[in-house]
């Protein structure tokens, strides 16, 4: 194997049983066979069986990070159990270069009736430690932990931050070469994530090798170069980070279509007034939904009046694709006051550079009279429009920053 | 180095700057071959020997927590369940036949011989499926938990000894010397232990039938074993003793105990061997098929 290879995965499969009947039947059959010395045909899928990893290659070097992305029982952590041995491949191998270290559950060998300094090492032995290796690191364990002088409580009294804290803190302190963490990174309050975001920081630093299982996209643009996107076990792309995340989120935008056009519900207070039809408008008003971040905007909202509306109010406010109102703005805040409107016309909401970030966003629009909560006509969560673009920075928004470096007089 | 269970591996040791190679591949030892085998394990054993004493600890510290009496429960246990043979043995209702010492003594050496296989195995076979969760997330030696599991009836015999020791000078009687070859002779009886200790927490693993058949069939296995009574010399009973290993295990180290000498030198001779033969076959199979059953815990 090239030297600078930690990991090396070649067309690995896993297979999972659907029915515990089968289950059983199959774990006596395969351990009957292996301990008969022969093959247990893992290729092959049985009755009841499916594949939670199918066909997965792919080389992780020394120093990098990788992260994996991917739905709900797309096989990540499956792929990294894979990785740490606990399960063995069905087919294909995996090749691993020095020490991983697994942080799949924090704390998941404590014992509730023990002290947490007895637990300490156990859990350190459990995860491959000598006893050495813990008494030199005791003391900086439990500091890292910072759980003063509830090291000699049992940990079922500990609170869920202290117990995540002082499993986190056993399993940085065991210096893998290659360390395999899924998802636990968001533990504890904030002053004890930063803490173990500078100690993953440190350990990529000095040259350890990471792959890390997340929901959270953000991070895994922040730690790596590299991510994976797993769906149904397979490899769904593979590449440089903030490729592979866009079109992830792309796909997992679209996918919630058939959620939004139907949400979409509107209710008529007074039958003399309508929003009669809402547009989306590029620049030159032709009629579009797909927008790119920095895009001219424009919201159209067509109105009938049969009666005289006195000081109308409309009303915009848009969603993200995981329901946050990222924007609501009335029209007679902004500056747009009539005394009175009657008839058909429309009213234009206008963005000059589009600062959403890549989403689906919907729309609600309101018409009301006098007052924003007498409302005449409502639609609510209606209207679909997509941006598209890279999203690398975090946050709801791009507000498309200027940024600028100066020295202070004779700083330098 | 390259060992089959990637704890081996998660140990560093100074000297060895070299980096390890793990691979994980479908039938691995069938590629290998098997006499590789016997060097992986024992590697794997002498590697984890802290680990094993720290889940030994695990489970000893936790078995009497939250509990007021707390270890003298290891004491209490086998005393009442001696007392209930005393009194019915009293009463008529149960025959122990032809013993020349006296009976407690008798009975709770018995006890200390058989619960080391009885309560061994019925916590050997349920350490796997306690540690379900621990298994599925951490890679460890599940050989160590497997180990470590039987520590507990290693105590409860130290206890009943020191109980024993009481009764010897009680009715002042002295054990015969060959009371000092005692770690010796426990070392079958642990062996037919933990082989089928192995076997069982895998099954049990994969089918949990087996934890709840095991502590009846014990029961039903110690009153066919002559370990609260004599042997019979004649009937069925006395067929099934000849052909019963256990008895060998728990009924010669008991003789040499109490008399010095031990009639029945043979049996437990070929019982040992069968022992060690059960105990390496067991760990082969375990070691074989251990990562098989994590995924079904």
């Amino acid at each position: 194997m090239n030297d600078n290879i930690a990991i090396k995965v070649e067309h690995v499969s896993k297979k999972y049983c659907k029915s515990l009947k089968w289950s059983m039947l199959y774990g006596i059959k395969d351990i009957g066979r292996n301990t008969l010395g022969l093959s247990s045909y893992s290729e092959k899928l049985r009755k009841g069986e499916f594949w939670a990893v199918d066909d997965v290659s792919f080389e992780v070097r020394k120093g990098e990070t990788l992260g994996i992305i991917g739905p709900n029982g797309s096989g990540k952590t499956t792929l990294l159990k894979l990785l740490n041995g606990i399960f063995w491949p069905d087919k294909g191998k995996i090749t691993i270069k020095g020490k991983a270290g697994a942080l799949i559950e924090v704390g998941a060998g404590f014992h509730p009736l023990l002290t947490g300094r007895e637990n300490v090492y156990i859990n350190a032995a459990i995860l491959g430690m000598t006893k050495k290796e813990v008494e030199k690191d005791f003391d900086s364990i439990v500091e890292f932990a910072d759980i003063g002088d509830f090291i000699d409580t049992p940990v079922k009294f500990y609170s869920s931050g202290m117990f995540v804290r002082l499993g986190f803190a056993v399993a940085v302190h065991c210096e893998p070469d290659i360390l395999l963490v899924d998802e636990v990174l968001a533990v504890g309050d904030l002053a004890f994530a930063l803490k173990c975001h500078r100690k993953m920081s440190e350990f990529r630093q000095s040259g350890g090798t990471v792959v890390m299982v997340s929901h959270n996209i953000q991070a895994i643009r922040n730690v790596g170069k590299k991510a994976l996107w797993l769906n149904g076990g397979e490899i769904k792309e593979i590449g440089e980070v903030h490729h592979v995340c866009d079109l992830y989120e792309a796909d997992v935008v679209m996918s919630r279509k058939s959620g939004y056009d139907t949400i979409g519900s509107q209710l008529h207070y007074d039958p003399a007034v309508r929003i009669s039809k809402v547009e989306f408008l590029d620049n030159n008003d032709q009629i579009f939904t797909s927008y790119k971040v920095g895009d001219y905007f424009k919201l159209r909202i067509h109105f009938a009046c049969r009666r005289i509306v006195k000081n109308p109010i409309f009303t915009v406010s848009i969603f993200n694709s995981e329901g946050l109102t990222v924007s609501s703005n009335y029209s007679n805040f902004d500056g747009c006051e009539f005394s009175q409107i009657f008839g058909v016309g429309y009213i234009d909401f206008c963005l000059d550079k589009l600062a959403f970030k890549p989403s689906k966003y919907v729309c609600s629009v309101t018409f009301s009279e006098e007052e924003v909560a007498n409302v005449l006509d409502w639609h609510e969560k209606c209207y679909v429009f997509t941006v598209a673009g890279s999203s690398a920075n975090y946050g709801l928004i791009n507000p498309f920053p200027k940024w600028s470096l100066k020295y202070n007089q004779g700083g330098r | 180095m390259d060992d089959k269970n990637g704890n081996l591996r998660l140990i560093k040791s100074e000297d060895t700057m070299t980096e390890t190679i793990t691979t994980y591949e479908p039938d691995n030892s069938l590629k290998k071959g098997y006499l590789s085998i016997f060097g992986e394990i024992f590697n794997e054993l002498k590697k984890n020997r802290w680990l094993t004493y720290q889940l030994f600890k695990r489970d000893f510290l936790t078995i009497y927590k939250q509990s007021f009496i707390g270890v003298l429960w290891a004491v209490i246990i086998p005393l009442v369940s001696i007392g209930t043979f005393i009194i019915l043995n009293r009463s008529g209702v149960f025959t122990i036949g032809d013993i020349n010492i006296p009976y407690p003594v008798y009975a709770i050496l018995g006890m200390a011989f058989w619960q080391l296989f009885s309560a061994g195995l019925i916590a050997s076979s349920n350490s796997l499926v306690k540690a379900g969760p621990m298994i599925a997330k951490i890679n460890f030696s599940k050989k160590s938990l497997v180990i470590a599991s039987t520590g507990q009836s290693m105590v409860s015999f130290l206890i009943q000894f020191v109980l024993a020791g009481i009764l010897f000078v009680y009715y002042g009687i002295a054990p015969s010397p060959a009371i000092l070859l005692i770690p010796i002779l426990i070392i079958p009886i642990m062996l037919l232990t933990l082989g089928f200790g192995f076997i069982l927490s895998l099954l049990n693993g994969v089918v949990r039938d087996i934890g709840n058949i095991l502590p009846i069939f014990m029961t039903f296995l110690m009153f066919l074993t002559p370990v609260l009574y004599a042997k019979s010399t004649t009937g069925i009973l006395a067929y099934i003793t000849t052909y019963n290993p256990l008895y060998y295990l728990v009924s010669v180290p008991r003789d040499l105990l109490l008399m010095g000498t031990a009639p029945e030198w043979g049996g437990f001779l070929i019982t040992s061997i069968i022992s060690v033969i059960v105990f390496t076959i067991c760990l082969i199979v375990f070691h074989l098929t251990e990562t098989r059953v994590t995924e079904r815990i």
